[in-house]
């Protein structure tokens, strides 16, 4: 994306002027909102958004330039050198008032029912910068409510504020051109041409930067209070691309709601649908609870965790090694295979290892914004990890080799993001008729499949420490674990700890 | 040729066949212009003559049409482009249609000289759309001056090409703004763009663009063929030159006039306009179109026709439309048109205009229906005062200023319609 553009760029020539009583030096042509927003000055704004054009019609973020008569939108205004701008004097501060005030005029105030209240701009900016008592005492506009604008978004037009910001959207980063603005003077209306929706993977972006409850997300709409979400930064385990992701949830009651995209080089503000929905697998509707073991009568039960550390060792012990395979799929942390490859591979000596790979995948497409074939957020970290235990690091789906390599045992790292595996319930069948796999797994899928043995409940990407390497093996962290949803997860390291435990001990 | 009411634009006004290129080269020095600037004139001779005549942009803003023509960079390759904005919609205004009537290709020829001086082979003019016979009257024009050979390649063996088309948006007020003529041009929505860019550097497509008014245009053969000195000698140091003026209202002689500015206002009123109609008096006067400020007739003594005696009054010379308010009317209902207009014709971009345009108008319903609170008649200032001096473009302040001075200078009659309904004829 265009970041990466930035990065070769040469280093400008900066400038100095003056904000509120401070000099800030920034490069050449930057203009003071893109200047205050570095700086953490804060202009109140709803049009302007740094991943677009300017646009410079919600008026707001009206500055006072020393000795020139008018107010001035900070937005498309360059800062150039010795120039003296105020946010602070009393014309500018009345004039955000007032800039809000006309945002508000037509708005129908239903915050008690609108998604976006707890993160709108209207509720942000009337506390810091409103008149707080209305003038407009006349029956206000009415526009279309609640209309279906695409799979993903639900679209009030009367909550809307006109600032443009889907419409370039749909130009400048989709370039699908979707959106319009219909209609002039106060019936405008935000709008799809008719007959047409919006279609593309990146719906939810437009709920994103609309700075108020005009697009709402079908998906999260109604279901829960933004105030009650506590959101933590992770990274996207939906494809190669790893966009860095905040997830919301509520700890307290174990639920996940949303992902949404967090600013960084690697997807700039946006990420896609499909990204959005890796937090449903999270939920404990879609977990596997606890450990399940087979007993000397073939029973399969509930099980401990150290319970079904035990089996497991003592399975291991029963066969010999070279009859002992791994299967890995690349949705794990670096960390997890370093631990896991340490102990299989280097220390019992494992050799067969295989990839469990989508057979249907297609590696090379990508959707030209942020979307790629690869649907695993780690095929990088795994080829690596495979390397430095001097495994062959191709990318290659062994499933078919593992189901005729004789293994006696097996121990399979099962994707995390069960609906980018198409052929996950078919494999699960073909694994299950094996002699004997040990399926690590975040789903209650595999509980599912009778002929599992031995299943141990992992921890999904939310809830633990880590890191991925994208397609490009740039690092993306997992680093602000939520507690997990179910009792008994825990991840690949913790996991491969204890068995590496109770092997040595049991020696 | 200082004659008291002399004519620069309406020169072959009345003549027989007013309109076609035979009677503009026969019989009112037409094409000589163009032939002498393409025969020797430099591109900055051009607008050094245009700069030193004064001539301001009889659009409305009044700014100097030599210094507009010269912020076109020089040296900057690539197309670049003249525009004819001939978008007249500002309401009260009708003097432009009537120059398009009189003679079409004062427009042509000033335009071949404008795009020399810029540096422009390419030109339009955008018709308001509602002008049909018009639009007809400037398409034979422009056939006539390409058959007669003067627009297209080469003109006069100079080695300059300019070539003119027409074009006509689909009647927009905002079209007439600079900028949102140039996206409806571009076969965008008719809004204005975010300034900077000037379109003097990225205009129409992204290229050098200066819009000029029709009745700038049409000064610009005159000045070039008689001199700025000529030219001065009828106006004001800060206006010089004449102006078209469309008065309207309960005259005799509604029409367009063609005036030096400075002309006393009486005399506009009672020579040209032949005095108010038997039994009507002045109740007020809007100098230059909608958006200017509403004069009483105490401000109306001693007033000339120029940009700087309707600054000292706080209102504008605008575009010349001179609307006549009589006793009969109420100010009460012409308020309302004044802002419904305004609230029917903004583009919606900029949030003080669209919500402020559709409050005034939304608390001028509750006035004639008589469903509003007292305080929103002070509530219009309120409203307007802010809106002003806020949004890209100037509707949100054509709106709020005549509206401030309605309601400073006739707050009794609203005060006294709302609450019982005298002032107006017919409630």
């Amino acid at each position: 994306m265009s970041q990466e553009s930035q990065v070769t760029q040469l280093p400008k020539e900066t400038i100095t002027f003056n904000l509120n009583d401070r000099d800030i030096t920034v490069p050449k042509g930057t203009t003071v909102m893109e200047a205050a927003h570095r700086n953490n000055v804060y202009i109140p704004h709803f049009c302007w958004h740094p991943g677009l054009s300017i646009a410079g019609v919600c008026r707001f973020c009206l500055v006072k330039v020393d000795n020139r008569p008018k107010l001035e939108i900070a937005c498309n205004l360059q800062a150039t050198p010795g120039m003296k701008v105020s946010t602070l004097l009393p014309e500018v501060k009345e004039a955000h008032k007032w800039a809000l005030e006309f945002h508000l005029v037509n708005h129908p105030l239903d915050c008690p029912i609108c998604d976006q209240a707890g993160e709108c701009k209207l509720q942000d900016f009337y506390m810091e910068v409103g008149k707080y008592k209305s003038e407009m005492d006349r029956p206000k506009v009415l526009k279309p409510k609640a209309l279906n604008v695409g799979s993903e978004l639900v679209l009030d037009t009367e909550r809307c504020i006109l600032c443009d910001r889907c419409v370039r959207f749909e130009q400048e980063v989709t370039k699908t051109g979707a959106l319009g603005i219909f209609n002039r003077g106060d019936r405008a209306i935000v709008g799809t041409f008719p007959d047409k929706k919006i279609e593309h993977n990146y719906q939810d972006n437009l709920v994103d930067i609309c700075p108020v409850g005009a697009f709402t997300s079908r998906d999260f709409r109604f279901k829960q209070r933004v105030w009650f979400l506590k959101d933590k930064p992770a990274v996207c385990p939906g494809c190669s691309t790893g966009c860095h992701v905040n997830v919301y949830a509520k700890p307290e009651v174990r639920t996940y709601y949303r992902v949404k995209p967090r600013e960084s080089a690697v997807n700039s503000f946006w990420m896609c649908d499909t990204g959005r929905k890796t937090y449903k697998h999270l939920n404990q509707d879609q977990r596997l609870r606890f450990p399940v073991a087979t007993d000397s009568a073939g029973k399969r039960k509930r099980v401990s965790t150290a319970e079904a550390v035990a089996s497991l060792v003592a399975q291991l012990r029963s066969v010999a090694v070279q009859d002992v395979a791994l299967l890995v799929s690349p949705q794990y942390t670096c960390e997890e295979y370093a631990a896991f490859f340490d102990f299989f591979v280097k220390k019992l000596g494992v050799t067969k290892v295989f990839q469990w790979r989508e057979p249907t995948e297609k590696l090379e497409e990508f959707d030209g914004l942020l979307y790629r074939g690869d649907h695993n957020p780690n095929t990088f970290g795994l080829s690596e990890a495979l390397a430095k235990v001097g495994l062959p690091k191709d990318v290659k789906n062994g499933f078919d080799d593992l189901a005729h390599s004789g293994a006696k045992l097996v121990i399979a790292l099962a994707p995390e993001i069960g609906f980018q595996f198409p052929s996950l319930d078919s494999q699960f069948q073909r694994l299950s008729e094996l002699p004997f796999v040990s399926v690590w797994t975040t789903s209650a899928a595999a509980y599912n499949v009778q002929g599992f043995k031995h299943l141990l409940p992992l921890k999904g990407f939310a809830e633990k420490r880590g890191s991925f390497l994208n397609y490009q093996g740039k690092v993306g962290e997992l680093a602000h674990p939520f507690p997990a949803a179910v009792d008994d997860a825990h991840d690949v390291v913790e996991v491969v700890t204890a068995v590496a435990d109770v092997w040595a001990h049991a020696l | 040729m200082s004659e008291a009411k002399p004519k620069i634009i309406l020169r072959t006004e009345g003549f027989p066949d007013q309109r076609s290129i035979k009677t503009y080269v026969d019989k009112a020095e037409g094409y000589t212009a163009v032939r002498k600037v393409l025969g020797g004139l430099s591109r900055e001779q051009v607008i050094e003559e245009v700069k030193q005549s004064g001539l301001r942009g009889r659009g409305g803003a009044g700014f100097l049409t030599g210094l507009k023509w010269s912020f076109v960079p020089k040296d900057m390759p690539g197309p670049k482009y003249l525009i004819c904005n001939n978008d007249e919609s500002e309401p009260g205004t009708f003097k432009d249609r009537y120059i398009c009537t009189v003679n079409p290709h004062q427009i042509i020829e000033g335009m071949i000289i404008a795009a020399y001086a810029i540096g422009a082979n390419k030109g339009y003019i955008y018709t308001r759309w509602e002008f049909q016979e018009e639009i007809g009257y400037l398409e034979t024009a422009i056939k006539e001056a390409y058959e007669a050979g003067f627009l297209g390649k080469n003109l006069f063996g100079s080695g300059f090409d300019f070539e003119l088309d027409h074009y006509s948006g689909a009647g927009a007020y905002i079209c007439g703004e600079e900028t949102g003529l140039i996206s409806s041009l571009e076969g965008k929505k008719g809004q204005p763009k975010v300034k900077p860019p000037f379109p003097a550097v990225s205009g129409y497509l992204g290229r050098p663009t200066i819009v000029n008014n029709t009745e700038t245009l049409a000064n610009v053969p005159w000045i070039i063929n008689h001199g700025a000195k000529a030219f001065r000698q009828w106006g004001t140091e800060k206006s010089p030159g004449t102006k078209l003026f469309s008065i309207s209202g309960a005259l005799n002689k509604p029409g367009v006039y063609e005036v030096p500015l400075g002309y006393p206002f009486a005399s506009l009123l009672n020579d040209e306009g032949g005095g108010m109609q038997a039994g009507r008096s002045l109740k007020a006067l809007i100098p230059g179109g909608a958006s200017a400020p509403v004069l009483t007739p105490t401000e109306c003594e001693g007033l000339t026709m120029d940009y700087e005696a309707m600054a000292q009054r706080g209102t504008m010379l605008g575009s010349g439309a001179v609307m006549i308010i009589d006793d009969r009317q109420s100010i009460a209902e012409l308020l309302k048109v004044t802002i419904e207009f305004f609230a029917h014709e903004s583009c919606g971009q900029c949030t003080p205009c669209r919500e402020g345009t559709g409050w005034l108008n939304n608390i001028m319903d509750g006035i004639l229906d008589r469903s509003a609170k007292p305080d929103n008649i002070e509530r219009l200032r309120t409203v307007s005062r802010n809106m002003g001096g806020k949004t890209i473009c100037a509707l949100s302040d054509a709106c709020a200023m005549p509206v401030m001075a309605f309601v400073q200078k006739f707050s009794d009659e609203l005060q006294a319609y709302l609450a019982a309904g005298s002032g107006s004829h017919s409630k």
